[in-house]
């Protein structure tokens, strides 16, 4: 046989067109409401708007610059990421004990209330702000249960304070998600084995479990407070208009002032807390290999 | 059908034997079979080989060597990149797995877990477009050859790693393929099961007289039911040969070794034949320019070990050396010594019933061989 | 008693008024949803099933109901349609790009959907797609897309090893592989895949709330926009007929393929 023959490739029963007409329905999806919209909205960021909700032509940095020296602006950013920060903080705080114990179980029940612990993310978000509502309301279940102790209760609801109380919450869910992902790889034997070497309880803890479950740590951190700077049905409701957060702030100028550029702006901005979140995680992460 | 093709009755056909040349015709030919990855080295080349219709051949080799590759080109799972194979003088190369006819045994069984082990077996026969009646009955005496009849209905998970093993035979067999390709079909399984596994696929690939091909790392497994075994070696087969002669006169020091333990001795080769290993003079096969560096090897069981304090043993052309032994393993079915013999320590391994004693630690004995056991390959051709 | 017996019970009730914490609102819609009060009160001055009979005459919530069910419907059946071939691919077929393009597909995951609403919207209002059917399928599908890629990929990659191979060596035509091995094998991630679709473009606000017209509502809106303008216990009879929905959503998919692989394939 010639050499032609020798080298000749199998007959390949999985085409390029084959290829391309199975991943273009996705591709065109993709395209359509994902690449197309975002390089849209970074470039309509370049653009000024007009009155009435009107976009001018030519690409001018007037929104960008009048964005970045008007202090409210900063006010906002600087307050959603402590607001962030702080509810992030609380979450870890409500998570870790939950976690810890949850990992602790035996396999069955550790399964049962692992379900129980995420069940909360099947139920929609505004049911959930609903039911903080119920809550925190002035009629509500906190502040009766506060009238009943004797004592005068304080604003709960439309407010900062509701707003950190729901998103903590709403939160928890994914905190205790990563939390257990990263006790997972805690060895049971390796507490008994620093025990065994004379080391007390919390010396157990402090030396073993928690440098060991930091990696589970900082992503859950990262998560929470992603998600609570994306963060926008909670912070509306619970709320009431009064808290201004990022999230809060880019649906008004879209909806209410119709100002897509300032907008489209603000969305960038998000993007970018979001960069500079994963940049911290990194280095962090970094530091606890 | 397929039990009818046996050319020999069962277990009548000596097992280290080829099927005699000229009764059986060349059945599966590879021909200069490479297969690279990229611009990796590579994974394997140059291989060619002609196997007998009825023909077993073991491919033998360390993880990596290319052994399972090849078996993937020849069932068509893995294009080659270059060579050809043939089935009956039939140009196979270019033709997808599902139009070779070749029976496949895989590593982790594949069976199809939502399928019955009956549908399993079926399966090869209904993409054959085989008659529903006719289907049932051969799908019945495939299982009855492998004894499974009665779990004919049971899920694949319902059963253990023999059974299953068993039931991914029958699925191979039934659609009477020209070929039958394991890959290392005995692994996933206990080591009693293993040995009763792999005799049970020689009774069945000898009665059928299929032409078949078993990929394994384990030289004891091919060597115990093929009828040639081909050692493997970062993508090239290092030999090709009866399990019998691949064990005595191994084409390589790596064979050597993979084959079977054996001793290393470093020597010089002297005028007039003798080996020059340390302080000693050995007797060793073959012939060879005089100085010229050589690696002996010589298998433990081959050496003969006495007490020094009998006479030293008759020589009649042995190598006879005195050593001291230095440590002693009991093995169950043999003791292994290492003994030192010179600046060189030498394994030696004695069946328990064979010697009249054995020996203890820092016992001084002579070690005998014969120069026909001593193999000598030129030094720097070792692994 | 040993002296572990104290911190042991402080932390056992720790955890438990953790848990009351995060089940709470959930929980409590429930009491709330039988309260004869005209507001939200507790405990209520009184019980009975009024707010449920209310629901019932609220023709427009029904219809985002209903308008809710129809499009997670038909956005399931096309993710699954859309993101099973696309899975194949990019699992089974090596080509340049193939990572990149991965995540590509699943990026829109880690945008917040507050962003991606709004680049939606803009995209959209100039194109008459704002509170059409085609814009809300097109736009939940960016969601659900990645979920269903995910969770199909995973399911193909934890396929039992080797099993197609054994198909086609058994004289099986690649499509009949993928009809008679692949596909009844991968039923578990189709079920978790499909469930998956279907929650999160039932259960989504912020992009509903973007593209949502007059025309055409959707239930997590209408409830948002009640709650935004009222405070009586209509929504907690509706959430109460939400969470159990779901509820037996779930038991479903946990019957057919377990929630906790259903939900870790996801993530």
């Amino acid at each position: 046989m010639s050499a032609a023959l020798l080298t000749r490739p199998r007959a390949d029963w999985r085409g390029g067109t084959v290829l391309m007409a199975l991943l273009a329905p996705i591709l065109l999806v993709n395209v359509l409401t994902f690449l197309a919209p975002v390089i849209n909205l970074a470039m309509l960021s370049f653009r000024g708007s007009g009155p009435g909700g009107s976009i001018q032509e030519g690409l001018t940095t007037a929104t960008w610059t009048s964005l970045l020296t008007d202090s409210f602006y900063w006010e906002i950013l600087l307050g959603t990421v402590w607001t962030s920060l702080l509810i992030t903080f609380l979450t870890l705080l409500c998570s870790y004990p939950v976690a810890l114990w949850v990992s602790r179980l035996g396999a069955r029940w550790r399964n049962l209330m692992m379900v129980v612990c995420i069940s909360p993310l099947l139920v929609s978000a505004v049911v959930r702000t609903y039911g903080w509502m119920i809550l925190l309301g002035d009629q509500g279940f906190v502040p009766g249960v506060i009238r009943a102790m004797g004592m005068t209760p304080p604003r709960l609801l439309f407010n900062e304070t509701g707003v950190i109380i729901g998103l903590t919450e709403i939160l928890m869910p994914y905190m205790i998600l990563s939390l257990l992902a990263g006790f997972g790889k805690l060895d049971r034997t390796l507490e008994d084995a620093a025990g065994t070497l004379g080391a007390r309880p919390f010396t157990v803890f402090r030396r073993i479990v928690l440098p060991l479950s930091l990696p589970g740590l900082l992503l859950g951190c990262l998560l929470t407070f992603v998600l609570a700077v994306s963060s926008f049905i909670t912070p509306k409701l619970l709320g009431g208009g009064r808290v201004v957060l990022l999230a809060t702030e880019i649906y008004d100028q879209a909806i209410v002032t119709l100002n897509w550029p300032l907008a489209s702006a603000l969305s960038i901005l998000v993007l970018v807390v979001f960069g500079a979140a994963l940049a911290v995680y990194g280095q962090l992460s970094k530091l606890v290999d | 059908m397929a039990i009818a093709r046996a050319p020999h009755a069962a277990g009548e056909a000596p097992r280290d034997a080829a099927p005699a040349a000229g009764l059986n015709s060349v059945h599966l030919t590879l021909e200069a079979l490479e297969k690279r990855y990229g611009n990796l080295p590579p994974s394997v080349s140059a291989l060619s080989l002609q196997l007998r219709q009825g023909e077993l051949l073991g491919l033998l080799g360390p993880s990596g060597c290319g052994k399972t590759t090849t078996l993937r080109m020849i069932s068509g799972l893995v294009p080659v990149t270059a060579g050809r194979i043939l089935v009956a003088g039939r140009d196979v190369t270019a033709l997808p797995p599902y139009r070779r006819d070749m029976g496949v045994v895989f590593q982790a069984y594949a069976l199809f877990p939502h399928m019955t082990v009956a549908e399993n077996v079926a399966f090869g026969l209904e993409m054959r477009k085989v008659s529903r009646t006719e289907a049932k009955e051969r799908v019945m005496r495939a299982l009855g050859m492998v004894r499974l009849e009665v779990l004919a209905d049971r899920k694949p998970r319902e059963l253990s790693g023999g059974q299953q093993q068993r039931v991914a035979l029958a699925r191979a067999l039934v659609i009477e393929p020209s070929i039958l390709l394991l890959d290392e079909p005995l692994s996933n399984l206990d080591a009693k099961l293993r040995d009763e596994m792999r005799n049970e696929i020689r009774d069945i690939q000898q009665r059928l007289g299929i032409t078949a091909v078993f990929v394994t790392h384990d030289q004891v497994e091919a060597m115990a039911i093929c009828d040639r075994i081909g050692v493997m070696r970062a993508g090239r087969l290092e030999q090709i040969a009866t399990p019998l002669e691949m064990y005595e006169r191994p084409a390589t020091p790596f064979v050597a070794d993979f084959v079977g333990r054996m001793n290393h001795l470093r020597g010089t080769r002297l005028e007039g034949g003798g080996v020059r290993v340390g302080e000693a003079v050995l007797t060793a096969a073959g012939t060879g320019p005089a100085g010229e560096a050589l690696l002996l090897m010589v298998r433990p069981h081959r050496i003969q070990m006495t007490p020094a304090a009998t006479a030293q043993p008759e020589a009649a052309g042995r190598n006879v050396q005195p050593g001291t032994v230095r440590r002693v393993t009991f093995v169950g079915d043999a003791l292994h010594y290492e003994v030192a013999m010179g600046a060189e320590t030498m394994l030696v391994e004695s069946s328990t019933v064979s010697g009249p004693q054995s020996f203890a630690v820092g016992d001084a004995v002579f070690l005998a061989w014969s120069p026909d056991d001593t193999l000598t390959f030129p030094a720097g051709t070792e692994a | 008693m040993n002296t572990l017996s104290l911190p042991r019970i402080a932390y056992g009730v720790l955890v438990a008024l953790l848990l009351v914490f995060l089940l709470a609102p959930v929980l409590l819609v429930f009491p709330i949803s039988f309260s004869a009060d005209n507001f939200i009160a507790w405990p209520p001055s009184g019980w009975s099933p009024r707010w449920y009979v209310a629901l019932a005459r609220e023709s427009e919530l029904l219809l985002a109901f209903r308008n809710s069910v129809v499009l997670g419907l038909v956005v399931t059946v096309l993710s699954l349609a859309i993101a099973l071939p696309a899975a194949v691919m990019l699992v089974r077929k090596e080509f340049p790009g193939r990572d990149i393009l991965f995540s590509v597909f699943t990026a829109p995951l880690l945008l917040p959907s507050i962003v991606l609403g709004l680049a939606i919207l803009i995209v959209f209002v100039g194109r008459g797609l704002v509170g059409s059917w085609f814009g809300m399928v097109l736009a939940h599908l960016t969601l659900t897309l990645p979920y269903a890629l995910r969770v199909l990929a995973t399911g193909l990659k934890t396929l039992p090893p080797a099993v197609e191979d054994a198909a086609g060596t058994l004289g099986a035509r690649p499509f009949t592989v993928f009809r008679r091995v692949t596909l009844p094998l991968m039923a578990p991630a189709l079920i978790a895949a499909g469930a998956l679709s279907f929650l999160v473009s039932f259960d989504e606000v912020v992009i509903s709330l973007f593209i949502v017209g007059p025309q055409l509502k959707v239930l997590p809106v209408s409830l948002y926009h009640y709650v935004e303008s009222r405070t009586d216990p209509l929504v907690a009879s509706a959430s109460a007929v939400l969470i159990l929905v779901t509820l037996l959503l779930v038991i479903v998919v946990e019957r057919a393929v377990g929630l906790r692989k259903a939900v870790g394939g996801g993530g």
